[in-house]
């Protein structure tokens, strides 16, 4: 990590003194701003970003633009922001999956997070619901591991595919739990949630805005969260951590974070960073955060470089476990 | 000595299409079991049975006579190389640049002699396409050449 | 609220003057994108999503859907007119819509196209309406079992329709199935047949494998043909009109598309593809002289088109009652409500009553709208059928590029529809059916999650397959279906010899 830094740290100061101008950074931006999302319009990491590129473009005072570049979990548009970078105008938003264990997960993914990509911010995280069929007998966290240490793979849990931040949640949920449960597979959480209500599979991992309301119809029941608080959303959830067996610091959220590819001027970071953090300072925007189920968390450029460091060696010991099954 | 040459052919590649996914999903991928079926499970099975559909229309095609296509290699060339020129030069052309060299390109083996109406058919589709998609749908694409 | 009241109480919502304008700019949004070559309903409604942020919920997703249903129309110009589907269900269309269209019936094809979407439209509200409920439910008691099963039947009825030979439909549909492996594996995450191009980890792109089958390689064949120099003759205003005989073979058709694309259409997945295909299949099986489809059967545009309108509208029913959307654009307009911070899931239809009565009356009103103005439109298409095609199709290959660009903004999709043209071209002059391809395709990675999900559900023990009645049933049609098509098949032989004989 050190030994990115000071290459990136290189690299910007080369950068400035070969072609950037000292004024740079009192003119920028000088064009429209281009973000890339890995998803697509309308998906929830999509109207995150809108929510915080809205008011961006008007502290910015250009236009900023969202290139929806879905595909692969997000690494298409990781790889896309920097295949288009270079102009100081294009940058993008990103859940953890693409820099924390794609590396781990693809064969290749075309970039080295350390490398390649300089943290603006952290925006938001959000934690995961474990979720069951209000038909089944499980009302707490204790009956459900119970019942799932019965024998091996007695419970079935859906994830939205091998890799996801549902498979491995559940994956490391069960191993803290000391239990083994099978992994179905599908490809979406609409597909994982109406399973789970037809009584097919028996659990799953799953952000609380898509649980709440088949909670609410009282189809469904979620048994504890992955946060280490109670989360806004859900207050009624107890927190896992602590329950059945798991540790204290038992802890796993997905998250969204703005990046620039790596040569960017460390002066226009700077000033993403605090006008993002500014954004997400006011209460109407944390409030539409928390309405599509995500936490603002800001915070500074280093905090986003140690999360995604301690994400990465967390999900890399989950994703050894169930290599080594 | 007359032969069904499409379907003979036809059959032939989709065998080995079939053969050379078959081998190479057995090679590189697991094959599983029936409770936890692996990835090479449904390609191994799907090319097995490709390479036993396409020898199923390829042999009876020896004894058979059929009229022979004609392959227009100059229309294919043409067509092929204003996509490739279009999709490749999009982002250096900008999309009024790339729209008018494909249009120029493509229109090589119309059967119409003269240059005049190509260069106006360039011009008068480069500026639908900047209408239509740049203007009336939003895409957000760069219009004209970038300049070095 | 009763059925009528949240009638009534709907159109109420959708008569607003405001409401209808949205209505209107949505439909003949849709008619305009479908038209187009490739762009689609998924991506004018990503364009639409930002404009959403300023209207109501109601008024984005009533303007939305009709997006959605509107470029059900507007596909069809394409496919019957210029051989071009941008979807796998306007694929159906073009087996016998572009032959009438080649016999200069395109105006009574557009006709039909468009009377028989209205009625399957309208038959698939009046299901929405009174059984959303139960369509639902129907929705979540089918599981992975049930699905493979399905899937699997939908791939035997259809397997042999557009084909030359059998064998070439099979092969068509297994080579199809086989390229929908290409991508990330979503049970072992493992790479298949990406060769190291992150481009195809999420598979091949279908708006390009469509464009490249059907429209690069139709503009291939056609440059130098000399049919389509000339400038057409100049067609009668009584071409254009249906004769009393076309509309008599519509009506059943219509019927059986509509009814097999409202139950079909409800389940999450494919449904719209699924039940056009079925709906070619069963007309062609039930026709007193099955060698007229492919040659211009007006049945065989009728069928699918009512299939694919009525399953557009009841795709709506799991979309609303249970907030569980079917497929991605669902995806993306439950979305739009999302942003407006409305949640959807299974409590909005008490709590936004507007939101469903307000939409189901839109639909009426929308479908009604995009009759009114597709009719007068049928003179204009045919009329651009008079267009010199080198005039032509430089632009419809700009257009079809910029199509399959405008899904996900990477030119790798574009040097794919290349690639893929050529060889849809070589299957066209070899006379493989390029849409039985295509229904291989999308079926494919359908059949093949759910086939492993019910194994490993049932920890590998195949009886699961006969013991959920929903499966069992599907299986058992599927085997009928095998055993009465090789019937047919040597029935059919057995009297091809006699004739080759006596002849």
């Amino acid at each position: 990590m050190t030994i990115a830094l000071t290459r990136r740290a290189a690299l910007a100061c080369a950068v400035a003194f070969a072609a950037v101008p000292a004024v740079a950074q009192d003119t920028w931006p000088t064009g429209p701003v281009h973000v890339f999302v890995g998803f697509p319009a309308g998906s929830s990491p999509d109207i995150l970003a809108r929510i915080i590129t809205d008011p961006l473009s008007q502290r910015l005072g250009q236009p900023v633009v969202i290139e929806n570049r879905p595909g692969a979990g997000g690494v298409i548009g990781v790889q896309q922001m920097l295949v288009s970078a270079g102009d100081g105008h294009t940058f993008g938003t990103t859940i953890n999956g693409p820099l924390t264990t794609a590396q781990r997960l693809m064969d290749d993914t075309g970039f080295d997070v350390a490398e390649d990509i300089a943290p603006v911010t952290l925006i938001a995280t959000s934690p995961l619901v474990l979720a069951v069929s209000s038909d089944s007998d499980f009302t707490d966290v204790d009956s459900f591991v119970a019942a799932a240490g019965a024998e091996p793979e007695a419970l079935t849990f859906g994830s939205v595919g091998q890799g996801s931040g549902a498979h491995l949640t559940a994956e490391l949920f069960a191993a803290e739990a000391g239990v083994s449960m099978l992994h179905i597979p599908f490809t979406s959480y609409a597909e994982v949630t109406t399973s789970i209500m037809g009584g097919e599979i028996d659990s799953g991992f799953m952000a609380p805005s898509a649980a709440l309301p088949h909670v609410e119809a009282g189809s469904m029941r979620m048994l504890g969260i992955t946060s280490a608080e109670p989360f806004a959303q859900a207050p009624d959830v107890p927190v896992l951590a602590g329950q059945a067996g798991l540790p204290d610091d038992f802890r796993a959220e997905l998250w969204n974070a703005f990046i620039a590819p790596a040569d960017t001027d460390p002066a226009v970071i700077e000033r993403l960073n605090t006008e993002i953090n500014e954004i997400l300072a006011d209460p109407a925007v944390q409030e539409q955060l928390l309405a599509i189920g995500w936490q603002a968390a800001p915070g500074s450029p280093a905090d986003l470089e140690e999360r995604i460091a301690t994400d990465t060696a967390m999900w890399g010991a989950v994703i050894d476990r169930v290599e080594a099954q | 000595m007359q032969r069904d040459w499409p379907d003979l052919l036809g059959g032939l590649t989709l065998a080995a299409l079939g053969a050379v996914a078959a081998v190479w999903a057995l090679v590189h991928y697991d094959l599983g079991s029936l409770r936890q079926m692996g990835p090479g499970f449904f390609p191994a099975v799907l090319g097995a049975v490709l390479l036993a559909l396409g020898l199923i229309v390829a042999l009876p095609a020896l004894r058979r006579a059929a009229p022979q296509p004609r392959i227009e290699v100059g229309v294919v060339v043409a067509v092929l190389a204003a996509i490739l020129i279009f999709g490749l030069g999009l982002f250096y052309l900008g999309l009024a640049g790339a729209t008018a060299a494909a249009v120029l390109v493509a229109t090589l083996p119309a059967p119409r002699p003269g240059w005049r109406w190509r260069v106006a058919l360039a011009i008068v589709v480069a500026a639908l396409t900047v209408l239509v998609f740049s203007i009336g749908l939003q895409m957000t694409l760069p219009l004209w050449p970038r300049l070095p | 609220m009763t059925t009528w009241e949240g009638l009534l109480f709907g159109l109420g919502f959708a008569l607003q003057p405001e409401v209808l304008v949205y209505c209107l700019l949505g439909v003949v949004l849709g008619t305009f994108v479908g038209v187009l070559p490739g762009i689609g309903a998924m991506a004018a409604i990503s364009l639409l999503l930002p404009i959403t942020f300023y209207i109501t919920p109601e008024a984005a997703l009533i303007m939305l859907a009709g997006v959605y249903y509107g470029a059900q129309y507007g596909g069809a110009v394409a496919s019957i007119l210029l051989r071009l589907p941008g979807t796998p269900q306007s694929a159906v269309t073009t087996l016998d819509g572009y032959p009438m269209a080649r016999q200069g019936r395109a105006g009574v094809a557009l006709f039909t196209a468009m009377a028989s979407s209205f009625a399957g439209s309208v038959f698939g509200i009046v299901v929405l309406v009174l059984l959303a409920g139960w369509l639902s439910r129907a929705a979540t008691a089918f599981g992975a079992a049930d699905y493979a099963a399905m899937m699997f039947l939908g791939l035997v009825a259809a397997s042999t329709i557009g084909a030359s030979r059998p064998a070439k439909g099979f092969a068509m549909v297994t080579l199809g199935l086989l390229l929908g492996c290409v991508g990330t594996d979503v049970n072992s995450g493992v790479q298949r047949f990406t060769f190291g191009q992150t481009e195809l980890l999420d598979g091949i792109n279908l708006v390009a494998l469509a464009m490249g089958l059907f429209g690069v390689a139709e503009v291939i064949s056609n440059v130098r043909d000399p049919d389509r120099q000339g400038v057409a003759e100049r067609l009668g205003l009584r071409s254009l009109m249906p004769r009393r005989e076309d509309l008599r073979r519509m009506g059943w058709p219509i019927l059986r598309g509509s009814a097999m694309g409202s139950f079909f259409g409800a389940l999450p997945g494919t449904g719209s593809t699924l039940s056009s295909f079925l709906s070619y299949s069963m007309e062609r099986r039930v026709a007193r002289q099955p060698e007229r489809f492919g040659n211009g059967a007006i049945e065989g545009v009728a069928g699918p088109e009512s299939a694919n309108n009525s399953a557009a509208i009841t795709a709506f029913a799991p979309t609303l009652t249970l907030g569980i959307p079917g497929d991605p654009i669902m995806a993306l307009m439950l979305g739009a409500l999302v942003i407006h911070g409305v949640q959807p899931g299974p409590m909005m239809l008490e709590a936004r009553p507007e939101m469903f009565w307000g939409l189901v009356a839109s639909f009426g009103i929308g479908n009604l709208l995009l009759l009114i103005l597709n009719l007068p439109l049928i003179g204009i298409w045919v009329a651009m059928l008079r267009i010199p095609f080198h005039l032509m199709y430089p632009a419809i290959l700009v257009f079809l590029c910029l199509g399959v660009y405008s899904v996900r903004g990477l030119s790798f999709d574009i040097v794919a529809v290349a690639m893929i043209g050529l060889a849809g071209y070589l299957l066209t002059l070899a006379r493989f059916s390029p849409a039985l391809l295509l229904l291989g395709f999308v079926l494919g990675p359908l059949i093949e999650t759910n086939l492993r999900r019910a194994f490993l559900i049932s920890r590998g023990d195949p009886m699961v397959f006969f013991e959920r009645p929903i499966a069992a049933g599907f299986v058992l049609a599927s085997i009928a279906l095998l055993l009465l098509s090789l019937w047919q098949a040597w029935r059919r032989r057995a009297g091809a010899g006699d004739e080759v004989s006596s002849g």
